[in-house]
C-alpha cells in the first residue's frame, strides 16, 4: 500500500486538494450570510457603568416618567450619554432635589410598579429581550406604543441577534393594545396572552 | 483486491479527508449564536 501511495503521490494530492475546495464550495461559497460579530454592538457588552446608568433610570421614580422615561432614544440624550458616562443620570437628579432624595433612598432594584409592565406580555419578547429593553431604558408597554419609524430604526440595530424582532412580531402594535388594557382587540389579533 | 480498487479507495479516503479538512475550517459554527440567543429569550 505505501509503494502504491508513493508511486502515485500526486493522485493523492490532487484528491485532497479537490476534497477542500468542493467542501469550500459547500460550506464557504455558497452561504449568503456572513455573521460578522465583531461589527455589531451589544447593550450587553458596554459595561458596567452604563448598566449602572442604566438602572437608574429603572429605579427612577414614577412620578417623573415624562422626564426620563418617556424618550430615552432622543438623540439629544443619547449624544450627552455618550460624552459623559453619568451625564445622563446627575443633570437630571440635580434639577430636581426632591426625587433625587427619594432615588437615594429607596433600595436597589425596587422599581415603582406603575413604570414598569410586563413587557414578555408582547409576544416575541422573552426574558432576555426584556433585560435588553430594559438596559435601554425602555420598560413600559406606553413607550414602545409611541415609537414611530424612527425610532424602531434606531433601537433596532441595538438589539443584537434580534435585530428585526420590532417589526417582524408588531411590537408597537401589540403595545398600543396593552397600553389601553384593551385586551379583547388584542386577543383578537395576536391570540391569547 | 485488484490494485487498481485499492487505489480507489485510497484516492476516494483522501478525498473524504479534504472534505473534512473543509469543514473543520468553514463548516464549523461553533455554538450558532442566533439560535442560542432564540433560546434564552423564549426560555
Amino acid at each position: 500500500m505505501i509503494e502504491l501511495v508513493q508511486a502515485n503521490w500526486w493522485l493523492f494530492i490532487i484528491a485532497l486538494l479537490i476534497g477542500i475546495a468542493v467542501a469550500w464550495l459547500i460550506f464557504a461559497a455558497t452561504r449568503r450570510t456572513r455573521v460578522d460579530r465583531a461589527a455589531r454592538s451589544d447593550v450587553l457588552d458596554e459595561g458596567a457603568e452604563r448598566a449602572k446608568r442604566n438602572q437608574a433610570l429603572i429605579d427612577s421614580p414614577a412620578s417623573q416618567p415624562e422626564n426620563i422615561l418617556t424618550n430615552p432614544l432622543d438623540p439629544a440624550t443619547v449624544v450627552a450619554a455618550g460624552g459623559q458616562e453619568s451625564a445622563m443620570v446627575e443633570p437630571e437628579l440635580a434639577a430636581d432635589p426632591e426625587p433625587a432624595a427619594e432615588t437615594s433612598a429607596a433600595p436597589a432594584g425596587a422599581a415603582p410598579s406603575s413604570a414598569r409592565d410586563d413587557l414578555k406580555r408582547i409576544k416575541g419578547i422573552g426574558p432576555k429581550l426584556e433585560k435588553m429593553l430594559n438596559a435601554l431604558g425602555v420598560t413600559s408597554f406606553a413607550q414602545i406604543a409611541e415609537w414611530d419609524e424612527a425610532d424602531i430604526d434606531r433601537i433596532d440595530p441595538q438589539l443584537g441577534n434580534f435585530q428585526g424582532r420590532i417589526r417582524r412580531d408588531s411590537w408597537v402594535e401589540q403595545a398600543k393594545f396593552l397600553a389601553s388594557g384593551d385586551m379583547t382587540a388584542f386577543q383578537a389579533k395576536f391570540g391569547n396572552v | 483486491m485488484p490494485i487498481w480498487l485499492e487505489l480507489l479507495v485510497l484516492l476516494l479516503t483522501t478525498y473524504v479527508a479534504g472534505v473534512g479538512i473543509g469543514w473543520m475550517i468553514w463548516g464549523r459554527v461553533p455554538g450558532d449564536d442566533r439560535a442560542k440567543a432564540e433560546r434564552e429569550n423564549d426560555g
